[in-house]
């Protein structure tokens, strides 16, 4: 990473502002800002995709709505109609969550199912399929990200944002190992430097989802003095899931098989003073 | 020309005579302005052996390419050698003064010699004059500034010594514009030992700028970039820099009672959250500042500015103190009597642990509010036990025999950040040109509040690479001026822009970046001649030897030799600290 190109990293970044208490105001300066820094979409609720297209119509700046969010609960055809209706009003990307109940339920037909209905009310605009990967082991994830690609979704993402915790490189590893080179995988929640930008990059994904990104590409700007010192390799269990799980936020199958990952860590010892 | 105004006076204040210093382009480009020029030209100018309270010495205020432009940019630098440590030190102010003095047409000036009797500097679009300062002599910074915008103007800005200052207490302080201070390293004592009282400056010349549409465009993306960082565009602004008392706590790196502890029981009722919610009148901002981390403050006796960080705590946990009230008239007082807060509150503190430990003869015991007013008074005045404590911390501890619980760098007081809980940091305390300073390096940014990356902060690795990079970029603000603040939210190359916008010149970040190095280089150079070798890179053995006993930072010591050898590498100085003749040659020094 030596020569990072900071216009390449804006052009990953979903620029993002998904809170419930965001003011019309916010997204202005958010639209202004995707602009301004060159960022390749700015990432919203629907309630603000026709307000964001007439701001950005004359830019190369898409506008990207998320559905289902942030539970992912909502019925097929809710998604559906929400999805047709973001793309009528300007969204040139869909980022919907999935099932995650059915999908630990093994539920994998109608998962199937809820993800096509919304790429197929999507078309022409592009699908994201967000994991909510703090609520799924492994296994999970690999298999969420095959009914993605049988769905025809074009990017797995990995966090909405508002789960028990956001984006880790192992499961954008897992993830871009599972869906191959040709499907899109982004990283969302938590990314707030370059540094986690540059890790999860590295470890496979080609669009981050941030509310930072302003910060990250300003922060870039040091990482061409002194690269290798900003970038000292991390103490693994700081970037690790396990070290993140939280027994009051996760289900307990998950919560336990993150605490029996980290028991058998070949890290354990060595940096064992994590656990004084 | 564009950015600068292309002056600077010399003036000997001991027969009112005045000279041009001609500044050429070249140097202007290698060394800005601000702390880089004023270093530059006070090592041209004065012997590494000068004594820093004789008449010989001299004081250098200057602004810097952006004053008077860029928000935040209302700052000025003083620079000379500091009675408290005997190093090379520039004193940094906010408010407005750069502003003013830089409008009447000049970048600075320099005073050398001795009045007779006392004199301020009144500074006009016409020129500097020597004022009769007879009438103010003995009056507080707050009178002094009354008094001459009363008879000049409202819009003057004044920057004055208070008694402190006047009796060449060693941490006397320069304030300007009511409540700023160029508080660091006893400038306000220079001033005193000239007889100078105060400089006015009311200007009204144009800046001009080499291209303006660029700036309005810049400043629109400095706005936004400042308004995204959580520290600049929500802590600060919230709560003041204060915001942090209860971030470092956490942290167990909140100094207790002269650093003896990590964890302040009382945080909480001496924090930011606490200071709005009992003190708070409104927040106050320097020259066009969107941050305003300044806080207009009312206890029920008086009214003033602060306190901030460094002073709730200076007064606050560094003593065991818990009293808010107590802790900010202490920090009035001190800005009234033009006294640094830091080395004011630390050198208590050293009292305290002093008499502690059965050495000091006079009765001082942690957390006792009520000697605050006294104590510090008597030190402005030099009087009674104040006499003692206007030594500052160093000669203090080593007047009764216990050098090592003074808790200071080459003599000047560390500031409110354990070391034992941020390995960079505490490089960066060492290392310091001008001693136990946090605004050399500011590596509590990545180590603690993660600008622009987290590090590890009880990891040694890296950080030598890092504390030098910080303190180049500082030394770049420092002499462009403005707020460090900015440096958490904006990048060496958007600092470069605003240089180049400004004054026309076409720097690169490498170029600009090359400026911070030749600075402090130039600073070490200095320190080196004086005597100043790496056995004054050094910590008080607390921090080395002794383990926190409570806090997420216990357990802990700093590693400074390993990182030492590194950050010398790092730095092409060699084993002792001293720039290498190759270093100095490629900068050009």
């Amino acid at each position: 990473m030596e020569n990072l190109d900071i216009n390449k990293i804006a052009k990953m970044i979903d620029h993002t502002e998904l809170k419930s208490n965001s003011g019309q105001k916010k997204i202005l300066n958010l639209c202004n800002e995707a602009k301004m820094f060159g960022f390749v979409s700015v990432c919203i609720n629907p309630h603000y995709v026709k307000f964001a297209y007439e701001q950005l119509k004359d830019s190369d700046v898409l506008v990207c709505s998320v559905i289902g969010f942030p539970l992912g609960m909502n019925t097929s055809r809710l998604k559906a109609l929400e999805a047709e209706q973001a793309v009528r009003d300007g969204a040139e990307e869909i980022d919907m969550v999935i099932n995650v109940g059915a999908l630990r339920d093994k539920n994998y037909d109608f998962v199937l199912e809820d993800i096509r209905q919304v790429v197929k009310a999507s078309a022409p605009s592009h699908v994201k399929v967000i994991l909510e990967t703090c609520y799924l082991t492994d296994e999970q994830i690999v298999k969420a990200c095959q009914l993605c690609v049988e769905a025809g979704a074009h990017f797995v993402k990995t966090s909405t944002g508002f789960g028990a915790f956001g984006a880790f490189p192992h499961h954008v590893k897992l993830m871009r190992e599972t869906v191959g080179p040709d499907i899109g995988v982004k990283a969302a929640g938590g990314i707030s430097n370059f540094k986690d930008a540059i890790r999860l990059i590295n470890a496979g994904a080609n669009r981050l989802g941030t509310s930072a990104g302003v910060l990250i590409l300003e922060g870039a700007k040091f990482f061409k003095f002194a690269p290798e010192a900003w970038l000292e390799p991390e103490i693994p269990c700081h970037i690790c899931p396990s070290r993140h799980a939280n027994i009051a936020k996760l289900p307990k199958a998950v919560y336990a098989y993150y605490k029996k990952k980290c028991l058998t860590c070949e890290y354990r010892d060595k940096y064992n003073r994590f656990y004084d | 020309m564009f950015g600068w105004m292309g002056k600077i006076i010399k003036i000997d204040i001991s027969n009112g005579k005045q000279e041009t210093i001609k500044i050429t382009n070249e140097l202007r480009r290698k060394y800005l302005g601000g702390r880089g020029l004023g270093v530059k030209l006070y090592s041209d100018m004065c012997s590494s052996q000068i004594e820093p309270l004789s008449p010989e010495n001299a004081l250098i205020f200057l602004t810097g390419p952006l004053t008077g432009i860029i928000p935040t940019a209302g700052r000025y630098q003083v620079i000379s050698r500091s009675p408290l440590t005997n190093t090379i030190c520039d004193s940094s102010s906010g408010g407005v003064f750069g502003n003013q003095l830089k409008k009447t047409g000049l970048d600075g000036f320099i005073i050398t010699g001795k009045a007779e009797k006392p004199v301020y500097l009144l500074i006009t679009d016409n020129g500097i004059e020597i004022k009769d300062a007879s009438h103010l002599w003995g009056k507080n910074t707050q009178q002094t500034r009354d008094a001459l915008t009363e008879k000049y103007s409202v819009k003057a800005s004044v920057a004055s010594i208070g008694p402190a200052g006047e009796n060449q207490v060693v941490y006397a302080a320069i304030m300007n514009d009511k409540d700023r201070a160029a508080g660091r390293g006893g400038m306000g004592a220079i001033m005193g030992s000239k007889h100078l009282k105060a400089v006015v400056a009311i200007g009204s010349k144009e800046i001009q700028v080499a291209h303006p549409d660029a700036l309005k465009e810049l400043l629109t993306k400095v706005d936004r970039l400042i308004d995204k960082n959580p520290v600049t565009g929500k802590s600060l602004q919230l709560l003041g820099t204060s915001v942090l008392v209860n971030v470092i706590n956490a942290h167990g790196m909140y100094p207790t009672e002269n650093f003896q502890r990590g964890v302040f029981n009382d945080a909480e009722g001496t924090s930011g959250e606490k200071i709005s919610e009992v003190l708070l009148q409104k927040r106050s901002a320097c020259f066009k500042c969107p941050i305003a981390c300044g806080r207009s403050t009312k206890t029920e006796n008086k009214e003033g500015e602060g306190p901030e960080y460094e002073t709730v705590w200076a007064f606050g946990a560094q003593l065991g103190i818990n009293d808010l009230t107590k802790i900010t008239e202490a920090n009035y007082l001190c800005n009234e009597l033009g006294l640094d807060t830091i080395t004011t509150g630390s050198t208590i503190g050293c009292a305290m642990e002093l008499y502690e430990k059965g050495v000091f003869p006079h009765e001082l015991k942690w957390g006792d509010a009520d000697i605050l007013e006294k104590l510090v008074t008597d030190i402005a005045y030099k009087r009674g036990i104040g006499a003692e404590l206007a030594l500052g911390s160093k000669k203090l501890a080593e007047k009764y025999g216990k050098p090592e619980l003074a808790m200071q760098v080459k003599g000047l007081e560390i500031p409110a950040y354990d070391p034992r809980g941020v390995q960079g940091q505490a490089l960066a305390f060492a290392t310091s040109n001008r001693g136990g300073c946090h605004m050399r390096a500011y590596m509590i940014a990545t180590e603690i509040l993660g600008s622009p990356v987290f590090m590890d902060r009880y990891s040694i690795n890296g950080k030598p690479e890092i504390v030098a990079l910080l303190q180049d970029i500082s030394a770049v603000v420092d002499s462009m001026i403005l707020c460090r603040f900015l440096q958490l939210a904006i990048s060496i190359s958007t600092f470069t822009e605003m240089v180049n916008v400004v004054t026309g010149l076409n720097y690169s970040d490498d170029e600009l970046l090359e400026v911070g190095t030749r600075i402090y280089n130039l600073e070490r150079e200095f320190n080196s001649k004086a005597g100043f070798t790496r056995q004054d890179d050094m910590l008080p053995s607390r921090f080395l030897e002794e383990d926190l006993e409570e806090g997420s930072s216990r357990n802990r010591v700093v590693h400074l030799d390993k990182m030492l050898d590194e950050y010398y590498a790092v730095r092409g100085w060699d084993e002792n600290g001293i720039p290498m003749e190759v270093t100095k040659k490629k900068l050009g020094i």
